[in-house]
């Protein structure tokens, strides 16, 4: 070892009071990583020189350094960039030298897709589907599902924030759809549901048994104090009707003209109820 | 709540050769929803899809309804009764790719008929979305893409697989 030692080869300074040995460089284990902004780096302290009492990893590039046995955690890396590390022992007398660099280690992308919570209607349907208490902790939500409803002449998708059913408090919501013969684009300015998309008929007398709606609903910045709250929902019906016209595909978007963050989404079928076997799932997006 | 991150893919593969048709099999069933993100390059028009439960279902039990716009119209189209459901059409074969991003929600359920959507825009052209179907309660489980212009699905092509998992 290149050690540069400050005491002697006894360990004894010339006056006599002792002062323990450098400790050796600890041999590199492995590096991990854990999440977008934080690895472990395993190592083994040197079984010569002084006893190392701080290990410190240290990480290449940044230079962000984290203590403690092994494995050390290293935090505050940066996500999708790759890393290696360092680490050395040091005790009263000094610093060892390093070890050698770790394995090189990519950080995973810091953007996380996170499922909240899941709800399957079941036997006899349901008229509401409510996602209570939904963390502050994401940037957006996605609420993705399949859907029908139990009126037989099929239904619209009410999707209502906090409760909120004030009639005007939904006022623009807008489509652009097809139904496999023309499109168009309609708007409702007036109705206190926002319909956000269409349900498949339920049993009776347009039954398509079996059938869903499905679709993929967007809700930006949900948290945010300090703007209305925009849906906007990705929806398909296909149900291979050969007679007239099915029911539209799509894209609908609406507004709720509230500023308050979003903590409760409530999902009703605006004239009947949500069918069994109906799914929905809430997702919060990191990033 | 699930921990971290359920947005996972699942395969991935960019074809280094012209083939008749790629197929993702053996694919979990412990997802909630799958995502098919494709990259299709110009070479062959009619891109479309089939599932399937052990094999691949080529019986007429797709439909598909199509939402288009140009720039200067929209319009809507559909088929019925089906053997593939529609995943893109290159209608202008140049040197623009076209992105299909299908999504199969809820596809490992056995008592509900397959719904999917996606959408895709051809950047000289148009842009679509379509509804999709698939008339079978079986979980889907493999997921095949061929052309059915006659042509070979040209290399280059990339396609991906994600599975996301609710809680």
């Amino acid at each position: 070892m290149a050690n540069i030692k400050r005491a002697n080869t006894s360990g004894v300074t010339k006056s006599g009071v002792a002062i323990a040995d450098v400790p050796d460089a600890p041999t590199i284990g492995s590096a991990t990583a854990v999440d977008a902004t934080s690895a472990t780096v395993t190592y083994t302290a040197a079984t010569t020189g002084g006893t190392g009492t701080t290990f410190t990893a240290t990480s290449t590039p940044g230079s962000l350094t984290g203590t403690g046995s092994s494995p050390i955690t290293v935090g505050g890396l940066s996500g999708l960039t790759s890393y290696t590390f360092t680490v050395r022992a040091s005790n009263s007398t000094g610093n060892s030298p390093f070890s050698s660099a770790s394995n090189s280690i990519t950080t995973p992308s810091p953007i996380s897709f996170d499922s909240i919570a899941t709800v399957a209607v079941g036997s006899g349907g349901s008229s509401t589907v409510t996602f209570s208490s939904i963390p502050s902790t994401y940037k957006h939500l996605q609420l993705r599902y399949i859907a029908r409803a139990t009126w037989q002449y099929g239904d619209s998708l009410v999707v209502r924030f906090n409760g909120d059913t004030t009639n005007g408090n939904y006022p623009y919501t807008h489509y652009l759809t097809g139904n496999g013969s023309a499109a168009g684009s309609a708007s409702d300015n007036s109705s206190p549901q926002p319909q956000i998309g269409y349900l498949m008929p339920g049993n009776g007398t347009y039954s398509t048994s079996g059938m869903f709606s499905t679709g993929v609903i967007d809700i930006l910045d949900y948290k945010s104090t300090n703007k209305n709250k925009v849906m906007k929902n990705f929806m398909g019906s296909d149900n291979n009707y050969t007679g007239s016209a099915g029911l539209p595909s799509g894209t609908v978007s609406t507004v709720w003209l509230n500023t308050a963050a979003v903590s409760t989404i409530t999902i009703t079928a605006a004239n009947s109820n949500l069918a069994q076997y109906s799914h929905f799932a809430l997702y919060g997006i990191k990033g | 709540m699930a921990a971290g991150n359920t947005y996972t893919p699942i395969a991935t593969t960019t074809l280094s050769s012209a083939t008749s048709s790629y197929v993702f099999t053996s694919i979990p069933t412990t997802y909630t929803d799958l995502v098919l993100v494709a990259t299709l390059v110009p070479g062959a028009t009619n891109f479309d899809f089939q599932v399937g439960n052990g094999s691949i279902d080529t019986n007429t039990n797709y439909s598909s309804s199509r939402l288009y716009g140009n720039g200067t119209s929209a319009g809507s189209d559909r088929q019925l009764n089906n053997a593939t459901g529609v995943l893109g059409n290159v209608t202008n074969p140049t040197t623009v790719p076209i992105h299909v991003i299908t999504q199969f929600n809820n596809y490992s359920n056995t008592t509900t008929h397959k719904p999917a959507i996606s959408r895709y825009n051809v950047s000289d052209n148009y842009t679509f979305s379509i509804s999709g179907l698939w008339r079978s309660t079986s979980a889907i489980n493999r997921i095949q893409i061929y052309s059915t212009s006659g042509q070979n699905i040209p290399s280059g092509c990339t396609f991906t697989l994600y599975g996301i998992q609710a809680a």
